[in-house]
């Protein structure tokens, strides 16, 4: 991928707060037209990579650049061309949530206001109240109106539904398709499993501050184990001597365990000799893919990453 | 609790009337943890001004002759109207009172206002009150427990005040009704603050209401104040709780009674808030919210226009706090010119070497214009910092707002702002006064005081760049040693040069004083080289929220 198609191209980011190192050597491409998922746990560093892409931190080490602009140098330049949506919408209490969007959307350039308006009912947001007023829902329907009226290169969404309804989720899924339709890039920091396999062409996985696993969300799920379960026609124990099998949890005649992609087929013919009544193979989630990375050794593991990370 | 209702609801009833202070004094624990710190500082300021000033008074009237001729002039309008009438002027305990009584007292009104508002409705507003209601709390208990602090402090500077008096030697009756006279003036005002935290659903709006408050019960008093002849007190005076307090009279006739008064006011101000607090729901006030416009001009939107919509209340606010305060002072003078005899040799040596004893007043006058401009500029420029603390500024400076444009507008209007009140301030105070000076040479007397105001919105500047965290509060220590320094310097026995040294003090003391170009650029270039230091750390740094 040579550079110039990448909106966002990350390398090798150090950022510290004091002591805490909040970032060491954290690497994110997000080519042009793509939407990329960012997941990582709390704390992990997702934020602050954010928040450097945007100019308001400044980076202690690596290089990033944002539409082949410097983030920091050319923030007001570069702002012009991107979208932001934070996680944690804080309006001024004293103005109605309209004229909280029209002031965002103008500090980008300008008000579309058929776009607005058109967004404004399909999320159902009342922009004559008062923003104090506002539950963290419709705040955060501020922020995502404001974002998504604009007609920016690239948005840079932060946990961009917490606080949405189902709903609300539906409907901003289906903004981020048209949003992609139209040639845009979208960076999507989520908690949301669902979301992110629905949406992302590529994934992002950061941990302590690090990247463990990126690439597109296909190609990933081919490096990882498809889940086996089965109920053979004798004692599912036998399945422990099969080269290939692994993980192999058995209970009587049933048995669960997880295979590589190039020991599928050797394991699925020594299966069909034990004659089996049932056989569910299923793909690695981008759960399974994050919790493999948090939870592998254990969920203690990823308590103290949460701790650690958090400041 | 009760001693045994019968019937089946016996058992729960009795102790559901109590259930509402549920968790009160761990509430209580609760505040102190946060506010330890803070009730020091105010207890010991206000406290340590007691040896301070009687010390530099014992010094300006070392003998009873003294005293009494400082008597013969002291009941001025201009002490009548600013500190009281002066009762007792020919006792060391009646002097101290002069000069400080209603310094501490409007003070701790002060610091009763903040302190309730800052655990009570601004918690409310942030959602941290809910956290708390949502554990097993009383209703009632966390704003009980909020109000008995504020109070505990009001106690506690009262207490203080009463055993430095006596650590000087001062009448030991008339010690404790100085003490009890401030602590009363204290409580009355955390009832205030109650019931203005219960009516205005935000902090600022709670304390904007309060200092309203206050200052309407303070104008009251000196209206009062300056209608008596002689030291007999007006009726009007019945309509102010500072009023009463200034009535129980320390040093002079030692009436304890208004304390009374002071403390049922209190009681009743406090129970009244608890009542609403009953009936409104968490997060309201009991003034409803109306729709707005919901869409945004492209004025709202550019950083000026952003700035003074944001700022807007509190914009009119002080402006209606200079024009009140102009009118005030020019009122003042103007009783002046009818009581005063220039030629009294006494009032010469009180009010400084000049022609005109007038002037001095006129050139105190034009410094409390001065101040107000320079407390304008400070609050104006905190707002920046509250922009940024809160996670607002980084929406903003994630469009394509570049920071230096965000930070320039917001000192814009803080510059343009106190220049108004200045003029403003300064013309009423001319205009009102009746010829003892006139507008035009009021404002520009004290537009002298500009440069001191710039000044701080560079303090501000600078440390907002440098300790964002900090830069508040700091910023807010060094305007009100400043001030008070610029106010109380002789009182402190500080040397003139020093009193030179410090930002409103510098400024020259117009009328009574010529202008002078070297004060002035100095103060200005000062205030520039901070305020680009400033800046440039600012456009360096990172955002810094909470």
């Amino acid at each position: 991928m040579s550079s110039s198609n990448l909106a966002i191209e990350v390398t090798d980011l150090h950022k510290h707060f004091g002591k805490t190192a909040a970032l060491a050597g954290l690497n994110l491409q997000l080519a042009q037209g793509s939407v990329g998922g960012f997941l990582g746990p709390n704390g992990s560093g997702k934020s602050t990579t954010i928040r450097i892409l945007l100019g308001l931190l400044k980076s202690d080490g690596g290089t990033a650049t944002l539409l082949g602009g410097d983030p920091w140098r050319d923030a007001v330049e570069l702002h012009r061309r991107i979208a932001y949506v934070p996680g944690e919408v804080s309006l001024w209490p004293n103005l109605t949530g309209g004229q909280a969007i029209d002031i965002l959307a103008r500090l980008r350039g300008g008000v579309d206001y058929a776009k607005r308006d058109e967004l404004l009912e399909r999320f159902g947001l009342d922009p004559s109240k008062k923003a104090r007023s506002y539950s963290k829902g419709n705040r955060q329907k501020v922020a995502l109106v404001a974002g998504l009226a604009s007609d920016a290169e690239l948005l840079i969404l932060d946990e961009p539904t917490s606080g949405l309804d189902p709903l609300m989720e539906q409907v901003f899924t289906e903004c981020i398709r048209k949003v992609k339709a139209e040639g845009r890039s979208v960076l999507l920091s989520s908690h949301i499993f669902a979301e992110v396999e629905k949406l992302c062409d590529t994934v992002t996985i950061i941990r302590e501050g690090q990247t463990v696993e990126a690439g597109r969300l296909d190609d990933l799920r081919h490096l990882h184990r498809t889940v086996v379960s089965v109920v053979l026609d004798r004692d599912a124990a036998v399945l422990a001597t099969v080269a290939g099998v692994n993980d192999l949890v058995t209970d009587g005649f049933k048995a669960t365990f997880t295979v590589g992609e190039e020991e599928l087929g050797g394991v699925l013919k020594t299966i069909s000799t034990y004659s089996p009544r049932t056989l569910v193979s299923s793909p690695p989630s981008l759960e399974d893919l994050f919790l493999r990375h948090y939870g592998g050794a254990g969920r203690a593991q990823l308590t103290t990453t949460q701790v650690a990370g958090a400041r | 609790m009760n001693t045994g209702t019968p019937g089946t609801h016996g058992a729960t009833r009795p102790s559901a009337r109590w259930d509402t202070m549920t968790g009160f004094l761990l509430c209580v624990r609760f505040i102190l943890r946060r506010n330890w710190l803070r009730l020091l500082v105010w207890a010991a300021v206000l406290a340590v001004m007691i040896p301070v000033v009687y010390d530099s008074q014992q010094q300006a009237f070392p003998t009873q002759a003294a005293r009494d001729a400082y008597a013969q002039v002291a009941n001025t309008p201009a002490v009548a109207a600013m500190t009281g009438l002066p009762y007792a002027a020919g006792s060391l305990g009646g002097i101290l009172v002069i000069k400080i009584w209603m310094t501490l007292a409007v003070a701790l009104g002060f610091a009763s206002i903040f302190l309730v508002t800052r655990n009570g409705r601004a918690d409310e507003e942030a959602g941290r009150t809910e956290l708390l209601r949502s554990s097993a709390l009383g209703r009632h208990a966390y704003s009980m427990a909020n109000y008995v602090v504020a109070g505990g402090l009001s106690v506690l500077v009262g207490l203080l005040v009463s055993l430095l008096c006596l650590s000087v030697s001062l009448p030991v009756a008339g010690s404790w009704v100085m003490g009890a006279s401030i602590a009363g003036t204290g409580l009355a005002f955390v009832a205030v603050a109650a019931l203005c935290g219960q009516l205005s659903t935000t902090s600022r709006g709670a304390n904007s209401l309060g200092v309203a408050v206050l200052a309407l019960f303070y104008f009251i008093r000196a209206g009062a104040d300056l209608q008596t002849h002689g030291t007999e007190v007006s009726p009007l005076s019945w309509f102010s709780p500072i009023g009463w307090a200034q009535d129980m009279r320390p040093f002079g006739q030692d009436t304890w009674w208004p304390l009374l008064a002071l403390v049922a006011l209190t009681l009743l101000g406090c129970a009244l808030a608890l009542r609403i607090e009953t009936t409104r729901d968490l997060g309201m006030g009991l003034l409803a919210e109306r729709p707005g416009p919901s869409r945004g001009s492209a004025f709202l939107a550019s950083p000026v226009g952003l700035v003074l919509r944001l700022e807007r209340g509190s914009l009119i606010g002080w402006l209606l706090g200079a024009i009140v305060a102009g009118a005030f002072f020019g009122g003042v003078a103007k009783a002046m010119t009818t009581a005063l005899d220039p030629t009294n040799p006494f009032a010469k040596a009180f009010m400084g070497n000049s022609a005109s004893v007038l002037d001095g007043v006129m050139s105190l006058f034009v410094m409390f214009n001065g101040l107000l401009a320079g407390a304008f500029a400070v609050q104006c420029l905190a707002g920046a910092r509250g922009e940024e603390a809160n996670g607002r500024l980084e929406c903003q400076l994630a469009g394509a707002l570049s920071r230096s444009k965000w930070l320039l507008a917001q000192l814009l209007v803080a510059a343009v702002g106190s220049a108004l009140m200045l003029l403003i301030g300064g013309f009423l105070t001319g205009a009102s006064s009746n010829g003892a000076a006139t507008g035009r040479d009021m404002a520009a007397a004290s537009l002298g005081y500009w440069p001191a105001a710039l000044l701080m919105t560079g303090v501000m500047l600078f440390l907002h760049g440098f300790l964002p965290r900090l830069s508040v509060s700091l910023a807010w220590a060094v305007y009100g040693l400043s001030a008070l320094i610029a106010m109380f310097g002789p009182l402190f026995s500080l040397s003139e040069s020093a009193i030179k040294a410090t930002p409103f003090g510098a400024v020259p003391r117009m009328p009574i004083e010529d202008f002078a170009l070297l004060p002035t650029v100095d103060l200005t270039v000062i205030a520039v080289v901070l305020a680009a230091l400033g800046i440039w750390r600012f456009r360096t740094r990172d955002i810094v929220p909470e």
